[in-house]
């Protein structure tokens, strides 16, 4: 855009008459020490536990220790043109990002500034970064679906709207991959997603956004990016920062998907963090707050009934509930869970999805534990249709695992066990699924069928995958009508079931894969 | 910085304690701010950092050179210093000693700068304003610093009230960047 002088001139004038002079008053310290990040200030006697302090250079930093004489403080962003001896003052408010419709389909900074060269972001309201989450009153129980479009969490492990589903594995084992898929397939669906990167590679991270423009999911999505190379103080907020962006849908009685990538490394900053505040450090070196770093972020993941709705909006919307559903990822060690920052995050959120560094290289992709994988609130949230029919596959795939191991050294089995194996194993095979694939509902409930009512049983093995395109592709052109019923309606009647079986039948007889 | 005031801060409660007992803040602040004069001094801190400058000499020379304006409390409190090695602590007792004085007693002490000097009437009118903002009796220090210039800027501790014109101009700055 090209302004001519006098526009800008108009502008400045505009912006003067509008300029509201008071008369400042505010407490000022002195910096005293820059080490790494961290600036202690002597004076300050005022500041508050997480306010923000205005440093020279237009820098802000967080006030972390309250002592006696001095205070420390983080440096938000760069620290290296602040020297000792500067004025620092404090603001009398906590840190605030800016929310709103307005940062959808862009990438922004652990402080909410675009770094997508995209331009400002027009948006007027802020929020702070830290808030207490919605009280017990607030509160509805979790009863409705997110669909993840992957059969195996889909299928056995669901996830409900305002659920806080943790997604934990060694590192490459597809962890990242479910995020982005969960992602794609909110596609349509007005739930808003908020994709926090924390302390990863930049190339990845622009490889997410690629990936998500790709599929046309950028749209209702938001990165929030604190790669490695940014402070740890930045690190550490970051998590804050996409929640309280998450919540601005939440308050609104819409739905929103959070997804933290993740947070291992968030601990790693707040420890680095910690001290070098020399804060006292304790098991593997975190700080004695550990627990309550994260713990204070996956409470604000919820459901929040519609009178809270209603209150929050001033009344403006009226009868709809909010909901932040949470997605954690932590990374583990060598499959070790038992690790600090893994048992306190298993402990806090609602389920896990487990992955297997096994079961990744044997090809078994998504390559999610079925064993060890759970969801504790998701099963009131499931599509009737998918609890319905995948049901049996939780209890096919443990009933293989069982005998799986055992039919290794067993020459001949009985009759029974050898067909339990065999349908274990198209199962596993089934569960199958290529990344940026998500699946609807119907397609779900249509592979899920057609294992259940032994379809499969003739297939072999290593064509399962096969038959399962060959009869997606089939009533994706032949049973549109009927695909699209599943889908709206959800429900499995007989009626369903009656034109499913039909549909398959027809489809085994006629058609070759 | 911090640390120093920690270590610094039980002698000037101690002392202040003292001297509230005997009625004598006064004459303690005068001697402590003696004291902290004299250890400002460059030549008598080289002395009092040189180690072979045993601890009784020291406090032969200090008890010497402040002959006639420490009494005999003041004399044993230098004592305890030199036995402690906190000698350097010195000016920062003073300066806790003086706030500890202020809360005491319900004044703030205020540095007032301005562009142009006050006349006296105004100087009374703005003490009187500034007693009521800050809710306390305020001791006012007074000093012209052109380079605001125009209106006022109060420091009283950590607190600043800008009422000045670079202050608004700075303000200005930040609005419109």
């Amino acid at each position: 855009m090209q302004l001519n002088p006098s526009e800008i001139s108009d502008l400045i004038k505009k912006k003067i008459e509008n300029f509201d002079l008071s008369v400042e008053a505010h407490t000022e310290g002195s910096v005293v020490s820059v080490t790494d990040g961290i600036v202690r200030v002597h004076g300050l006697s005022e500041a508050m536990q997480g306010e923000m302090l205005e440093f020279p250079g237009n820098t802000f930093g967080m006030a972390l220790n309250l002592e006696r004489d001095s205070v420390g403080a983080v440096i938000l962003g760069s620290y290296q043109h602040i020297s000792e001896g500067d004025t620092v003052k404090c603001t009398g408010k906590i840190l605030e990002v800016p929310v709103g419709e307005a940062l959808l389909g862009r990438v922004v900074d652990a402080l909410g500034n675009p770094i997508d060269g995209k331009g400002a972001i027009e948006t007027k309201q802020t929020s702070p970064i830290e808030k207490i989450a919605p009280g017990v009153i607030a509160r509805q129980s979790v009863d409705q679906p997110v669909q993840i479009g992957l059969k195996s969490i889909d299928a056995m492990i669901p996830v409900g709207r305002g659920q806080r589903e943790l997604i934990i594995g060694d590192r490459q084992t597809g962890k990242t991959a479910i995020a982005v898929d969960a992602i794609i397939n909110q596609k349509g669906t007005g739930i808003k997603c908020i994709y926090v990167a924390i302390g990863q590679k930049r190339s990845s991270i622009a490889n997410v956004v690629r990936k998500l423009e790709e599929h046309g999911a950028m749209e209702h999505t938001i990165v929030v990016s604190a790669s490695a190379s940014e402070s740890a103080a930045m690190q550490f907020i970051a998590p804050y920062t996409g929640c309280s962006m998450g919540e601005f849908f939440r308050d609104r009685g819409e739905d929103a998907l959070i997804i933290y990538d993740d947070l291992t490394k968030q601990a790693w900053a707040y420890r680095q963090v910690s001290l070098l505040l020399r804060r006292p450090p304790g098991r593997e070196a975190y700080p004695g707050d550990v627990f309550y770093l994260h713990s204070r972020l996956l409470e604000r993941a919820s459901r929040i009934n519609a009178a809270e709705v209603e209150r929050l909006t001033n009344g403006k919307v009226k009868g709809k509930t909010g909901s932040l559903t949470a997605l954690p990822i932590i990374e583990t060690q060598g499959g070790d869970v038992s690790a600090f920052v893994p048992t306190n995050v298993i402990s806090i959120t609602d389920g896990q999805i487990f992955l297997e560094t096994n079961l990744f290289n044997s090809g078994i992709r998504p390559a999610v534990n079925a064993g060890l994988s759970v969801s504790r609130v998701g099963g009131a949230a499931q599509t009737k249709i998918i609890k319905k029919l995948g049901g049996g596959t939780r209890l096919d795939l443990a009933q293989y695992r069982e005998l799986a191991a055992f039919a290794q050294f067993a020459s001949d089995l009985d009759e029974s066990t050898r067909k339990q194996i065999e349908r274990g194993q198209r199962v596993t095979e089934l569960m199958k699924q290529n990344q940026y694939s998500p699946m609807s509902v119907a397609q779900m409930a249509v592979s899920l069928f057609a294992a259940n009512e032994g379809f499969l049983d003739s297939v072999p093995v290593n064509k399962v995958l096969d038959f399962e395109a060959a009869l997606q592709l089939y009533m994706k052109s032949e049973q549109t009508e009927l695909m699209k019923r599943i889908n709206t309606a959800g429900d499995f009647s007989n009626e369903i079931r009656d034109s499913m079986k039909s549909a398959v039948e027809t489809f085994v007889k006629t058609h070759s894969w | 910085m911090s640390e120093l005031a920690t270590l610094a801060r039980p002698y000037a409660a101690a002392v202040f304690k003292k001297a509230k007992e005997t009625g004598a803040t006064d004459k303690w602040s005068k001697s402590l701010a003696f004291l902290s004069a004299v250890l400002q001094d460059e030549t008598l801190i080289a002395i009092v950092d040189n180690p072979k400058v045993s601890g009784v000499r020291l406090l032969v020379l200090l008890l010497d050179i402040c002959e006639g304006q420490i009494d005999n409390e003041g004399a044993n409190f230098l004592k305890l210093l030199v036995k402690n090695r906190r000698l350097a602590l010195l000016p920062l007792i003073a300066r806790l000693f003086e706030e500890f004085k202020a809360e005491h007693e319900g004044y703030v002490d205020v540095d007032v700068y301005t562009a142009y000097a006050f006349t006296k009437e105004a100087r009374q009118d703005f003490a009187s304003k500034l007693e009521k903002t800050l809710n306390k009796k305020v001791h006012m220090k007074i000093s012209v610093d052109k380079s605001l210039i125009g209106g006022v800027l109060v420091r009283a501790g950590d607190k600043v009230i800008d009422g000045s014109i670079r202050g608004q101009l700075q303000q200005l700055q930040k609005a419109l960047q």
